[in-house]
């Protein structure tokens, strides 16, 4: 394989770190070339499956089922700006690989679930669309800016359940404990990254953060401390980044009697990293799903499964 | 924070829409409906959200109703996702129609149906609950969507 110049950018010279971990790493890299595929989630919330297909076709979008049955693969739309079946709240753009944290987590009508990083809500609208719109959902984010989009996501989305609260997620003052957490955690985004096969430009690099798998350990640790005993965590990045995934699970299990729990997904994924350079992680962290673009076709991501011992059950 | 609303206050709000949509208030019953602002908004109930700190405090619920110029208008996004319960005003319109409602703002409308009374009314295009027209005297239909789907609408019927 013939690697462009544009691959010595800083930002995908640091990818090469992953060299010997992640399978036909090359295939990765071309990967990083192609143009992300669109997704949309149907929501069900507002319409039914077959009826959303109907009304995008009569916008003249063409597309392909997923394993999902409510997530659609686009193949071809003309629009620049969103369709009418996007002001109606029939659909949420969303990655194939970005439901996968909502469904690892289940999350059933009734409960009560927080997710603590929840902005623009891609994750928490769906998480309030399997619930059927019944329970409780806590849509949380720590940055005014991006409450905004959530709170005009959730609004078009046409739910009923969920509060929205704006607070730094390790600091929250909860006056409750939860049936299920997502911690769907800021991160590098790795996962996302894409090359322009013109300018060879890098796109979706995310700068400017420092420190985040400190963030992420503290995020993870306030995350399981608001669980109910019993309860389900989920903890997601679109980043490959060891550092940023096994790493803060790692540090979870060794604090608290947290136990990570096999993921049943799907879509392809290969099993968390137990060993890098010279560090060892627990073996659990093998249960853990690592999601890589060239394999799914979708952004990058990562997926830990974590239950809280005790023996109150979810609500479920 | 928002106010939860009282039963007498409830009743009264879901007074109107029965009469002037024929929504049954039976509907409602599983939902709570708290005031913020000049709003008033639908939450699944359950009895945790007012526990919640004041302080990180944003929203909760679907935005449902609100005061404008001392007369109930019920949001785009209430119409669209509670639309279907209604049973009258409520005007069924042709693609092409609603099309030229969104490009001009507005239209005259040739015949009405019987159940439509002057006010406002909840338009809806095949089996889509798009939104809500302000209907006035004259068979004049004003267009009261959002600006954004305003357009998505005209350019799916062009012309
Ligand atoms: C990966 S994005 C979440 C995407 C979202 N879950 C979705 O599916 O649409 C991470 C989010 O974490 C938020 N964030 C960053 N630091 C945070 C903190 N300390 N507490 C809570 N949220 C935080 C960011 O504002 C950002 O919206």
């Amino acid at each position: 394989m013939n690697l462009s110049p544009q691959t010595k950018h800083p930002f995908i010279t640091k990818l090469y770190e992953y060299q010997e971990l992640i399978p036909d790493f090359e295939g990765l890299i071309d990967h990083l070339y192609r143009p992300m595929p669109v997704y949309f989630r149907i929501n069900t919330i507002k319409t039914g499956v077959d009826e959303a297909k109907n009304f995008l076709r009569q916008e003249g979008v063409e597309f392909q089922d997923t394993i999902i049955p409510e997530l659609i693969k686009v193949v071809h739309h003309n629009h620049k700006r969103p369709l009418l079946s996007y002001h109606l709240g029939y659909i949420y753009p969303q990655a194939l690989s970005s439901c996968m944290p909502v469904l690892a987590l289940d999350p059933r009508p009734g409960e009560m679930v927080l997710d603590m990083c929840a902005a623009p809500g891609g994750k928490a609208t769906y998480i309030a669309q399997r619930m059927e719109d019944t329970g409780f959902v806590v849509a949380n984010d720590r940055k005014r800016g991006r409450i905004t989009s959530l709170l005009a996501n959730v609004k078009r989305l046409g739910i009923t359940n969920t509060l929205v609260t704006q607070a730094r997620g390790e600091h929250l003052d909860l006056p409750y404990k939860f049936d299920k957490v997502l911690v769907d955690a800021p991160c590098s985004g790795q996962g996302k990254y894409r090359i322009d096969p013109v300018s060879g430009t890098l796109k979706h690099v995310v700068k400017g953060k420092t420190d985040l798998s400190a963030i992420q350990k503290a995020l993870i640790k306030r995350a399981f401390d608001t669980l109910k005993p019993g309860g389900i965590l989920v903890y997601s990045t679109c980043t490959l980044s060891v550092e940023e995934n096994e790493e803060v699970v790692d540090f979870l299990l060794n604090r608290r009697r947290a136990k990570l729990l096999a993921l049943e997904l799907p879509i392809d994924f290969s099993p968390g990293i137990t060993q890098f350079k010279g560090k060892k992680y627990n073996e659990q962290l093998e249960l853990t799903g690592r999601f890589y673009p060239h394999r799914i076709d979708s952004v990058g991501f990562f997926v830990a499964k974590i239950a809280k011992d005790g023996t109150e059950a979810p609500a479920s | 924070m928002p106010r939860l609303l009282k039963t007498e206050q409830r009743h009264l709000l879901l007074e109107f829409f029965h009469e002037r949509f024929g929504m049954d208030q039976g509907h409602f019953d599983p939902f709570d409906i708290f005031a913020f602002s000049r709003q008033a908004f639908l939450f699944r109930r359950q009895d945790k959200a007012l526990d919640w700190p004041a302080s990180s405090f944003v929203r909760c619920g679907l935005p449902f109703v609100r005061n404008v110029a001392g007369y109930l208008k019920p949001t785009t996004v209430f119409v669209q996702r509670f639309g279907n319960l209604a049973t009258k005003n409520v005007l069924d319109m042709e693609m092409e129609q609603v099309g030229q409602l969104c490009s001009n703002g507005e239209i005259i409308l040739s015949a009405l149906p019987a159940s439509l009374d002057t006010g406002y009314v909840i338009i809806k295009m095949q089996q889509h609950y798009l939104g809500i027209g302000l209907l006035l005297e004259g068979n004049r239909l004003l267009c009261r969507f959002p600006k954004a789907m305003r357009e998505a609408i005209s350019r799916l019927t062009p012309g």
